[in-house]
This record gives structure tokens, C-alpha cells and sequence, in this order.
């Protein structure tokens, strides 16, 4: 038995980063027992099929458009998944979750149990950080995760200190060092 | 006269648009157009040139690797730093093993339908099947049983309410023209395929740490430590794992894949007739042999005017004319201003307008090259390695054509290559070179690390003042370039000319068509509600509209729509 965490969306466009955040942030809260598996795939379009391949279980995490406000975040069941329409493929990136889990399944080789949590994107502007609302979110998804997870049969435990700090594309949190020596566009303008 | 819109709107994520006006059954006019801002660049400016390709990777989440290393390269020819030998052959197997995962996914997981009817397959009979395989490659993956199998598979799921994959098929379209027996003999390679991509991902895996998003590359070289006493480092047994996923790979693409493809050719061969379009050619040098790269185990080059003969070499990233040679227009794209500008001096502000045929009309600038439009890709790859004598391409350009021409039954030559059927069979030609070339470059790593040279990886240092370069990849879809300036250490500017805005480049001030656009006009449509001839000729390029974010739109989209105008 084996299950994988899968984050997808593109860290540089804002709230689209937030599926590999989530992914992040349960890596460093909690220590998952072997079979778990979690993986940061961007925006792979049908690459995700190989990374479906072999696991029994999946929670896909990502941003979402639909309804809602900022921050909402609902949970989508496979069944609900696969029944979306497939679009024609004009481009690698075309062919997105339900093309890539219908492949898989139609292979053979598809996990059988699959869900996605999402969370409606505020801004999907350029820049590596999440915005208020979809930050806050990350909590209430990294929950519903682990609760999935250990809903599955994994064991998951807790770190003893919350080992969370701010990830490259996330950008500084106030107070905090600057991880890149202070190099952003308030140097390049003094040139 | 119809208007035909191909636009995937509703998903924040493909991102291409193509209008194509019909009349009298061909396309007269054609636009392609990127429906996304493609501005990623500048969150990059004021950033340390070291990390630049941990970001840069990140642009597309198809193609992370070849940006990842464009990116050390630019930086890495703007100080003039050499990469140790180990470092060179490193990358290159992992450029390797990303271009044949890319190349196998294109041809059977999205493109293939184009060609195959899936509504056929029940008719066919497998044992007739799998001999007609036979007669093509002795692959020992075509029994007749497993072609019953995937058979069989199909007409359950044609049986049930959910037609999953192949719910978009254009089945029974006039166009699709493959015997039952050929269309089940495409479908089990495509599942077949499935498990070849993922090893060839696996080898990207195994030396870059991660896929997707490799973690092991350095301005100076690579972050693999290679010890071949230690566990924990690149040693014999890692070596000895990727010998192992090339070994199964390299039998796939050149008894699989490429008589696959010479398969589909011989079977359509009008297509050899129809999407040629631009015919200015340009690919870059890449499989660099030492760590200088002053020498390259694939040729570049350039030509103008479909006329081989004409060919000009490209010697890599200090070629003059190339460096020289780069603009990007933005006369017809939602950027501010008009005309063009080098990648050096190049800038990025939107200027947003709505679809106007006559004016901007897309977020792709207009790459140019002597001032002219540049088809890229393996075609051009091909065509130039081709024109200038060289040993690997003429004899696999050469075995593909002999047996298109076999099965065609007529003699097509390489003066057909410049084509939407050219374009498919280029990326198995190039496929086929490429297994080719891994084993060497695995060889080469093995032989040298064995010599007692275990070094991967030079320091680089920043200079005072500024500084400009360029890092240059022939990707899977075609020549890649980073430009970069470099102030005081400091990223000022960053400018990544993809092969798809080559290729999916909009007219430019001359009102010069982009390579796609010119490759539509002219190509017959049958039925305007489903543009399948529009779709096999988009796809030969392999667009990849990078720089994409990608939204999950749970309530369905608009795909196709036609206007009868």
C-alpha cells in the first residue's frame, strides 16, 4: 500500500503556488510513516501520470477556479474528478488532472482512491508568495490532508517544534533575514 | 467562408489560441495567439545569477530542465567559466533522457489520436495485427496476445458511459484513413509507451535528484559528488542504473517509436504536401564534448528560403551572427511600443489591447533573426545537421525515409521533410540520434571518471561592472536561448526567447506571419465543427506555451467554437 501527496501549480504565479506550499508545509510539520510519499510536481500536465503510477492512493493539492471566495477550499472526490470534460490537447500542458488520472486508470496502472483539496486563488499575479487569505488556507488543507492520510491507514506524527520557515518562493515573512542578502528590485532601482 | 477559434479558454493553462479563417475548404488566414502574459522573466531581475535557474526552471512545468539549463549556461558564458568534463556529460545524459521522455510523449500521448481512430480498433484482428508489427521492427512487445488485450480494453471502455482519454477523438472523421489492424497496433504502443517516458525520466531523476525540477546544477557545473568507493555519491552502481534504463529505452525509440512514425508517414504521405510555412531554419549546437563546448556532438545552423544548400553553421554560444542576429518584435504583441529589440535591451511592459486581427494580438513576441522568421525545432535540427554532411542524421534521416518510402510505395525524399509530416518524423529521427549518442556520452563519463578525474563542478566569481551572455540549448521543441545581463554581481536583466515563441511568433512590423501562422494556410478542412487537419499541423511543432500557470476549472470549458462569417 502506498500514497502519494501531490502538490501542483507554478510557485512564481502567486496562488497558483499553493498545492506545492501545502506539500511543503506538511513536509516539514509532520513525519509520515514509509509508504507516503510527497511530491512538489509544478505544472507537469500529463507527467503526472507517472508519478500516479504505483500508488494506491492520492490527495492532489491545488488552486482551483470556481466559485467562491479567496481561500475557500473544498474537497473533490475522484469519481467528481473524472468526470470533467477532457479538452483537445493543443499543448503538453493541455492534458491536466482528469486526462492524466483517466490514462492512468485506462493503463492500468492508476491509483484506485483519489481526491483533490483546493482552494480558490485570490491573485494569480506574478510573484513567488501566496496572498492573505489563500496563506491561511494552506492551514486548513494541510488538516484536511493529514486527516486523509491517516484516514487511509498511515500513521502521521507531528514534529516537536512546527519546523515550518518561509521557502525560497515564498518570500520573507516580516522580521524575518532576508534568505537572498537583501538582492531584489530595492538594488536594482539605486543603479 | 467560417471562422474557426480553437481556444481552451476556460483553463488558466494552455494558453494558445488559433483563429483560422476557411474558405472554399482550405484555411486562408491564420493567427496564433498566447492568451497568458508571458512576463515571467523580470521576477528575476535584481536576483544573484547563481540561483537564477532554480527559478528559471519553473517558467514551464513541462520543460524545467532544458530552462534550467539554459540558464547556468548564460550565466556561465557571460563569465567565461568553463564547466569540467564530468559536469558537461552529466548534463548532457540528463538532457538526453528529458528530450526522448519529451519526444515519446508527443508522439503517443498527444498526438497520436490525430492519426488513430480508437473507434476502429474493435474491428481489428489482432494476429493480423501483430504481423503487420512484425513486418515493421522485431520489437518482441507485439504478440498477438497483447495486442488482444489492449483490444480488449478498448471495447470495454467503448461499451461504458465514460469514454475517459478518448472522449475528444475526432472518431470516424474523414481524415483518419489507418487500417483497424494499424490503429491497434499505435494504441498498444501507446500503453507501452507509458512505461519507456517514465524510465527516461528516471535517468533525469537519478542525476539531477529530482524530477520534475532537477536539483543538482551549479553555475561552474554540477552539485554531483562522484566517488566510486562511496554510497552516497554518483558511483558505478548509479552509473550502472542509468546504463540499465538506456539499455531498455534506446531499443524502444529506434524498433519502436521511429518505425511508428515512418509508419504513420507512409500511411498519410499527402501530408508530406501540406504545412510548410516558414522555410528560415534555425538550430543551435548542443551535446557539448568537452568543457570548453567548443565542439558539439549535434550540429547548428542556419538556412534561409528552404534552400539546404545555403546552410550556415552556428558554433555555439560565442557565434557572432547568432548573438548578433536575435530580436524579438513586439509591433503585434501586448507589449508597449513597436518593432524590435535585442534580448539584451530587451523589456516587458504590457500593453493589453483585445484580439485585434490588424493590431496586437498576443502575449508572444515576434522572435526574428536577421530580421526574419525562424522555423525551429527538430526539423530544423535535422535539416541543418543534414545539409551539412553530418554522419548521424543522413543515416537515420536516411533508414526513416527508405522506410516511409517502402511503405508509401513511392520515393520520398528529404526535399518532403519541410512539412507538417516532416515535422513528426523529425522527432524520431532525432529520437533515434539521440538513443544513439546516450550510450556514448555514458561511455565518456565512465571513461573519464576512471581515469581519476573526479572534479564536477569550477567556482565562479562575479567581476565588477557589467556583463552579457547567452546559454543556448536545442531543446525538444527547438533552439532555447537565456540572455542575461549581469551588473556587479546582480541580475539586471533576463530575457529566455523560447522555441515556442519561435514558432508561435505573431506577424511583426513588416506584418511577416510567425511559423505557425504561415504553416496553416492552405491546409484543407474537411468538416470546419472538427478542425482535426488544424490540430495535426499545430501539433507537429509540439507547442508548449511555457510560462503557464495551471488552475484546476472543475465547471468544464469552451473548446472549439465556429463562426460562419
Amino acid at each position: 500500500m502506498s500514497l502519494a501527496i501531490i502538490g501542483l501549480g507554478n510557485v512564481l504565479l502567486g496562488d497558483d503556488g499553493f498545492g506545492p506550499f501545502v506539500v511543503e508545509l506538511l513536509r516539514r510539520r509532520y513525519d509520515f510513516s514509509p509508504g507516503v510519499e510527497l511530491l512538489d510536481l509544478g505544472t507537469p500536465g500529463l507527467g503526472l501520470i507517472s508519478y500516479l503510477h504505483g500508488h494506491d492512493a492520492v490527495v492532489i493539492v491545488d488552486a482551483v477556479a470556481g466559485a467562491g471566495n479567496p481561500g475557500d477550499v473544498r474537497v473533490y472526490e475522484g469519481a467528481e474528478l473524472e468526470c470533467l470534460p477532457v479538452a483537445p490537447r493543443v499543448s503538453p500542458h493541455d492534458p491536466a488532472v482528469a486526462e492524466a488520472l483517466a490514462v492512468a486508470r485506462f493503463a492500468g496502472t492508476g491509483p484506485l482512491d483519489v481526491c483533490l483539496v483546493g482552494a480558490v486563488p485570490g491573485s494569480l499575479d506574478l510573484g513567488a508568495s501566496l496572498s492573505r487569505h489563500v496563506h491561511a488556507a494552506a492551514d486548513v488543507a494541510a488538516e484536511i490532508v493529514r486527516q486523509r492520510v491517516e484516514a487511509c491507514g498511515f500513521p502521521v506524527q507531528r514534529r516537536d517544534a512546527d519546523q515550518l520557515e518561509q521557502d525560497w518562493w515564498i518570500g520573507p515573512c516580516p522580521g524575518m533575514p532576508r534568505r537572498d542578502g537583501g538582492a531584489s528590485a530595492s538594488r536594482l532601482s539605486t543603479e | 467562408m467560417a471562422r474557426i477559434s480553437i481556444d481552451p479558454v476556460t483553463r488558466i493553462e494552455g494558453h494558445l489560441r488559433i483563429d483560422a479563417e476557411v474558405d472554399g475548404g482550405k484555411v486562408s488566414k491564420a493567427w496564433a495567439s498566447c492568451t497568458m502574459w508571458r512576463g515571467i522573466e523580470t521576477i528575476l531581475r535584481g536576483r544573484d545569477p547563481r540561483e537564477a535557474w532554480v527559478f528559471a526552471q519553473r517558467f514551464c512545468g513541462v520543460c524545467t530542465t532544458v530552462h534550467a539549463m539554459a540558464s547556468v549556461r548564460a550565466v556561465e558564458d557571460a563569465l567565461s567559466l568553463d564547466v569540467p568534463l564530468n559536469a558537461q556529460l552529466i548534463r548532457n545524459l540528463i538532457l538526453i533522457g528529458h528530450a526522448l521522455h519529451d519526444h515519446i510523449v508527443h508522439f503517443y500521448h498527444l498526438s497520436a489520436l490525430d492519426w488513430v481512430d480508437v473507434a476502429a480498433i474493435p474491428r481489428a484482428d489482432p494476429t493480423k495485427a501483430a504481423a503487420i508489427a512484425a513486418s515493421l521492427s522485431d520489437w518482441p512487445g507485439n504478440s498477438p496476445q497483447e495486442m488482444k488485450k489492449v483490444q480488449g480494453k478498448v471495447v470495454a471502455l467503448l461499451q461504458s458511459t465514460q469514454l475517459g482519454i478518448f472522449a475528444n477523438g475526432y472518431w470516424g472523421h474523414p481524415a483518419m484513413k489507418l487500417s483497424p489492424e494499424v490503429n491497434l497496433v499505435a494504441l498498444t504502443h501507446y500503453f507501452q509507451a507509458l512505461e519507456f517516458q517514465r524510465k527516461a525520466n528516471q535517468v533525469v531523476a537519478i542525476l539531477g535528484a529530482k524530477t520534475p525540477h532537477i536539483q543538482n546544477l551549479a553555475v561552474g557545473g554540477v552539485m554531483n559528488a562522484i566517488n566510486f568507493d562511496s554510497l552516497a555519491t554518483l558511483n558505478l552502481d548509479r552509473l550502472y542504473m542509468i546504463k540499465s534504463l538506456f539499455d531498455q529505452i534506446v531499443p524502444f525509440v529506434q524498433q519502436v517509436y521511429l518505425p511508428d512514425a515512418c509508419a504513420i508517414a507512409g500511411f498519410y504521405p499527402e501530408w508530406f504536401e501540406v504545412g510548410k510555412g516558414v522555410s528560415n531554419y534555425l538550430a543551435v549546437p548542443d551535446l557539448p564534448v568537452d568543457g570548453k563546448a567548443s565542439a558539439f556532438d549535434l550540429p547548428g545552423g542556419r538556412f534561409m528560403g528552404g534552400d539546404l544548400a545555403g546552410v550556415v553553421p552556428i558554433t555555439g554560444s560565442r557565434d557572432g551572427a547568432f548573438r548578433k542576429g536575435v530580436v524579438e518584435d513586439v509591433t503585434h504583441a501586448w507589449y508597449k511600443g513597436r518593432g524590435a529589440q535585442h534580448p539584451w535591451q530587451g523589456e516587458t511592459d504590457p500593453d493589453y489591447t483585445d484580439f485585434q486581427d490588424n493590431g496586437k494580438y498576443s502575449w508572444v513576441k515576434a522572435p526574428r533573426f536577421d530580421g526574419k522568421p525562424m522555423q525551429v525545432g527538430p526539423l530544423a535540427n535535422v535539416l541543418v545537421g543534414y545539409a551539412q554532411g553530418h554522419a548521424l542524421t543522413r543515416t537515420w534521416t536516411d533508414d526513416a525515409l527508405g522506410r516511409v518510402s517502402k511503405i508509401a510505395g513511392r520515393p520520398i525524399g528529404v526535399d518532403r521533410m519541410q512539412s507538417t509530416m516532416g515535422r513528426y518524423l523529425s522527432r524520431a529521427i532525432r529520437s533515434a540520434m539521440l538513443a544513439e549518442l546516450a550510450t556514448k556520452h555514458w561511455e565518456g563519463l565512465v571513461n573519464n571518471i576512471s581515469k581519476g578525474d573526479s572534479t564536477s563542478y569550477n567556482i565562479p566569481s562575479f567581476p565588477k561592472g557589467a556583463i552579457e551572455g547567452v546559454g543556448l540549448h536545442e531543446a525538444p521543441r527547438g533552439t532555447l536561448s537565456h540572455w542575461v545581463v549581469i551588473k556587479n554581481g546582480v541580475l539586471s536583466n533576463y530575457q529566455a526567447v523560447v522555441p515556442t515563441t519561435w514558432n508561435a511568433s505573431p506577424r511583426d512590423e513588416g506584418g511577416l506571419p510567425g511559423p505557425y501562422e504561415a504553416s496553416l494556410v492552405g491546409t484543407p478542412v474537411a468538416n470546419a465543427e472538427q478542425p482535426l487537419e488544424l490540430l495535426r499541423t499545430v501539433h507537429s511543432f509540439d507547442p508548449c506555451m511555457a510560462c503557464a500557470c495551471h488552475t484546476l476549472d472543475p465547471s468544464g470549458r469552451t473548446i472549439a467554437t465556429v463562426k460562419v462569417l
